[in-house]
């Protein structure tokens, strides 16, 4: 049992990093990113092709993962910035979807439908059966430093503009700075994050494959985001940690209802995200934690 | 040569089919103004309200397709009454988002009823009919047939009926049809049903050619925004044109593309579209 | 302007919220709970649902109906077996999930009749270095090969077998262009390969497609097919990519012969793609030993009359890994590794079932366990070493054997 809590914390830690991603690119920089699953994805093929065909150690991975995704973020955001939120919604759904697709199809390099198995989890044969602690208190310290680097940016020059363009980018760029390059500075941040995230979740289940990066992971992102509290990093962490917890214990109901299938379970558990979603947008749009404002007195 | 043309037919009769989700989608972004993602969960709904119709109750397929609007139509409105209409007047993106919401529940309450498995509506399989070196299946010239009637139908509505005047002053200028004492609510609520029900029945096509599950219009919904994209967010010939365009684009990219990547032509052209001429092909003046 | 309700939750009461939630599962009864006597734990990750949803089912059934019987007789080792059954959705990814739960929750000395290789794939390393015993249905050569340390046996043939049948169809049936469609798993390489080896030299050209297995319509796939004009086709997938792929080759009017895998061409096949759709289509399968006394003896417990392969293979499963226990004195699954190539002497008294295997044991006589799939011999991959083939053709609405 203790093992399968560390293994469900150690999914919360990566689902918080994926909430942190979202926050930068939306919460701080007002582009909602609904392929923030497609990033993720980026991330963790990189560093498992790496690793598993190149033999490349897991740290030079992790590296891999996060310059390679934020690059891709930062050249994808050239395309998208200047669209209405709305329609840049759309359009980063569409292309989390082209990301899996190519997953799927391009067999020569990542297998396929059949995924990249035996992805090397790193010191295991030293640690046995200590690896899943080590390897969650490695990501709750990643969760750790990631968390401490964003709030200095919220509080940086950088953030307050980030902020104020995600208020009104029109007056923001009035002002003489250059929206598209805040913008892009952002989504490579965020998109930096979220691809380490998916690196560090191949290095844990040393297995991947495209069915994982489905739009529905993105939704449960904008679940926890939307409960933790839009432009609040802690909210993001709690909130992901919290839906987490929500999707694994539902696993347990099956057998306490045993008229209720695993397949109308999974329709039920589902079907509660949207609706908790669907709550949290009409009755408390701001979030369960409200965003820490910025103090206005001097320093 | 020949690949060609049969490219063209098959994409032709998708894009026919395809236009009615698109043209659902684009009656709500006009009068509502906002990306409604559900339209996807309720082409499922349609789908097996006609699935329903036709197998279990054992009628045929064009009563198959009044059951399919009507139930998408009235369930329709009803999660909009329930889910989104509180939200009106929000920013676009939060009912966008909502709107997800909704469709992951919809879909859902779909699928706790009839499970993931696929299902075959009770019509008889029937060969290709040749029209030189073109094949053709009956069942798509069948589905073609319908969506243009459908079309015929709601552009007479829209032209004629008071109402459909109506309609189309709420989205040419909502504050002066307002002020005219239009009652948006009431264009609200027909705009949703006729986006649905349009819907529904675009998703039981789908499924008359194919089969049906909770998730058909989920794998569609980047070709339906495409093509309402590529008209024109907001115009209802926009929508028609843009089935035909995504239709044939998606046909044609097999000379170049394998088939696994038709999914990715919708992409590449609401990307192209919104970057270039985000107005799309028939769209008003002001983005 | 309605008022919203004010919420403000702090900090603090947010983690204790969550830890709640947390703590949720633990408070919930769960199996496994000391006992003066610890139960001995089996699983069955079988598919309940996808394209495996055939077998699954009847697999869980028969592992029950085994585990009933030998805790009826008062278990072994004086200990009762807890059975536990997950769903794999036929999909690694939900499958590494179940698997997780049954090895770390549930700890299982055994995860049995894993049915589709990709799920098999992904499962397997999770099993060896927990130390858990895999028994699996999957036929991926590439499995087998796997650094699986002994974790890993199957009662299938694998592909590279599978595949040496389809070709030599095509040759006895003298066909000069074999078009092979499969969607993607594991051994679609290996197998469109090992049909490429055989018939090549023979003269017969072949043409290979892998497509989309989630596709609802396979038009496209299918006029790129009949552009090639073959007469043998393979429509090489699960049961509903079958289905949707039968039906389009239906509506292309193709005239030549097709054939694929039983295992997808099922009764409910036939049901889905419709009685013309499916008339003619050859299936190769393994043969179970239909003569065998286990066999006969399964159908009377499930009460069928004719059994498919794969639940032989469930029931065979579950009486080698109990037997392997009864035999090794443990109930671990490194004891089911170690001894299970050790139930099948030649030397030994027959048993067909487990509560007559145990009580042999148990008088100290070695045993020879002749399962319903076949003798269950494996060799050092985990590969069953001997196998025979049937073939099948859809004739009518039903599935009938063909007489060579």
């Amino acid at each position: 049992m203790i093992n399968y809590l560390i293994s469900m914390a150690t999914f919360g830690a990566i689902y918080a990093m994926l909430a942190l991603s979202l926050n930068v690119m939306w919460g701080m920089a007002g582009m909602a990113n609904l392929g923030v699953v497609g990033f993720y994805a980026v991330g963790a093929y990189i560093s498992a092709i790496l690793t598993t065909r190149l033999g490349a150690p897991v740290a030079l991975g992790l590296v891999a993962a996060i310059i390679g995704t934020a690059v891709v973020s930062a050249l994808t955001t050239l395309g998208l910035a200047r669209l209405r939120d709305d329609y840049l919604a759309i359009v980063t759904l569409g292309f989390a979807e082209v990301v899996r697709i190519v997953a799927e199809n391009e067999a020569w390099l990542t297998r396929g439908t059949d995924g990249i198995s035996g992805i090397p989890q790193p010191l295991k044969s030293t640690l046995g059966p200590d690896f899943n602690l080590a390897y969650l208190i490695f990501c709750l310290a990643v969760l750790a430093a990631t968390v401490f680097v964003l709030e200095r940016v919220r509080r940086s020059p950088f953030g307050r503009v980030l902020r104020a363009i995600r208020e009104d980018a029109q007056i923001a760029a009035f002002s003489g700075k250059d929206v598209l390059v805040f913008k892009v500075k952002a989504f490579a941040i965020g998109g930096a994050i979220a691809g380490l995230a998916g690196a560090l979740y191949g290095h844990y289940s040393s297995y991947i494959v495209p069915e994982l990066y489905v739009p529905l992971l993105t939704i449960y992102i904008f679940l926890a985001l939307s409960a933790g509290g839009l432009g609040n990093n802690w909210g993001a962490v709690i909130g992901a940690f919290v839906v987490v917890f929500f999707l694994e214990s539902t696993r347990f109901f099956v057998e306490i209802i045993p008229w209720l299938s695993a397949e109308r379970l999974a329709a039920v558990r589902e079907f509660t995200v949207g609706l908790c979603l669907l709550l949290i947008l009409i009755y408390r749009p701001r979030g369960l934690l409200p965003e820490p404002l910025p103090r206005l007195a001097g320093r | 040569m020949e690949r060609i043309l049969q490219l063209f037919a098959n994409g032709v009769m998708a894009g026919a089919v395809l236009a009615l989700p698109a043209i659902g989608f684009t009656t709500i972004f006009a009068v509502l103004r906002f990306a409604n993602f559900a339209v996807a969960g309720h082409m499922a709904v349609g789908a097996f309200a006609g699935y329903v119709v036709n197998s279990w109750l054992g009628l045929p397929a064009w009563a198959a397709v009044l059951a399919a609007f009507v139930f998408a139509a009235s369930i329709g409105v009803a999660t909009d009454h329930v889910a989104l209409r509180p939200l009106r007047g929000y920013r676009a993106l939060t009912v966008a988002i909502a709107s997800i919401a909704l469709n992951l529940m919809v879909e859902n309450a779909l699928r706790f009823g009839f499970g993931n498995a696929p299902r075959n509506f009770a019509i008889p399989l029937m060969r290709d009919l040749s029209f030189g070196p073109i094949h053709i299946d009956p069942q798509q010239i069948e589905n073609t047939i319908i969506a243009v009637v459908a079309m015929i139908i709601l552009f007479l509505f829209l032209s004629l009926t008071t109402t459909g005047k109506a309609m189309r002053a709420v989205a040419d200028n909502p504050a002066l049809a307002d002020s005219k004492g239009i009652d948006p609510d009431r264009m609200a609520r027909i705009a949703v049903a006729i986006g649905m029900g349009l819907g529904g029945i675009g998703g039981m096509l789908i499924g008359l050619d194919a089969s049906i599950d909770p998730l058909i219009g989920f794998r569609s919904i980047l070709s339906v925004f495409a093509a309402a994209v590529v008209g024109g967010l907001g115009s209802v010939p926009g929508a028609v044109l843009g089935g035909l365009v995504i239709g044939l684009a998606e046909e044609l990219s097999l000379l170049a593309l394998p088939s696994t990547y038709k999914a990715a032509v919708g992409f590449l052209v609401i990307l192209i579209t919104l970057t270039l001429r985000p107005r799309g092909l028939l769209g008003p003046r002001a983005a | 302007m309605t008022k919203r309700p004010s919420l403000v939750i702090t900090r603090r009461q947010a983690i204790a919220g969550a830890s709640a939630l947390a703590a949720l599962p633990l408070v919930l009864p769960s199996v496994g709970f000391a006992q003066a006597s610890e139960p001995i734990r089996l699983a069955g990750l079988v598919s309940l649902t996808g394209g495996g949803s055939p077998f699954g089912p009847s697999d869980r059934m028969a592992h029950q109906a085994v585990i009933d019987e030998v805790n009826a007789a008062g278990g072994i080792l004086g200990r009762k077996i807890e059975y536990f059954a997950e769903d794999d959705e036929t999909n690694p990814e939900a499958g590494v999930r179940a698997a997780r739960k049954l090895i770390d929750v549930n700890k299982v000395s055994a995860i049995m009749s894993v049915f589709a290789s990709a799920v098999a794939t992904a499962v397997l390393p999770l099993c060896w270095e927990n130390k858990v015993m895999m028994l699996a249905i999957a036929a991926a050569d590439s499995i087998a090969m796997l650094p699986h340390q002994g974790y890993f046996v199957r009662t299938q043939p694998h592909t590279e077998l599978q595949g040496r049948e389809f070709a030599n169809f095509a040759i006895k049936r003298g066909a000069k262009h074999f078009f092979v469609m499969m969607p993607q798993t594991p051994f679609t390489d290996s197998v469109m390969k090992g049909i490429k080896d055989l018939c090549g030299p023979k003269g017969i050209k072949v043409s290979t497609l892998v497509y989309d297995a989630k596709k609802t319509s396979l038009r496209s796939e299918v006029e790129e097919m009949m552009r090639a004009t073959p007469d043998l086709l393979m429509i090489g997938g699960y049961q509903p990519d079958d289905i949707v792929l039968a039906k389009d080759v239906y509506r292309a009017d193709y005239k030549g012969t097709s054939i694929g895998f039983a295992y997808g061409l099922t009764p409910q096949f036939i049901d889905g793609a419709g009685k013309e759709a499916a008339e003619g289509i050859y299936s190769i399968e393994p043969v179970p030993a239909a003569g065998s006394a286990a066999y006969a003896r399964l159908k009377t417990m499930l009460k069928r009359d004719q059994l498919d392969t794969y639940v032989c293979q469930a029931y065979d499963h579950v009486n080698l890994a109990i037997l392997s226990m009864a035999k090794a004195g443990q109930a671990s699954g490194t004891a089911i590794r170690d001894t299970i190539r050790k139930i099948t002497d030649d030397s030994g008294v027959k048993v067909d079932n487990a509560p007559d295997g145990v009580k042999a044991i148990a008088d100290g006589k070695e045993i020879n366990y002749q399962g319903a799939s076949g003798p269950c011999r494996f060799d050092e991959h985990g590969n069953i070493i001997e196998v025979e083939f049937r073939l099948n053709q859809i004739r009518d609405g039903k599935i009938v054997v063909v007489k060579s």
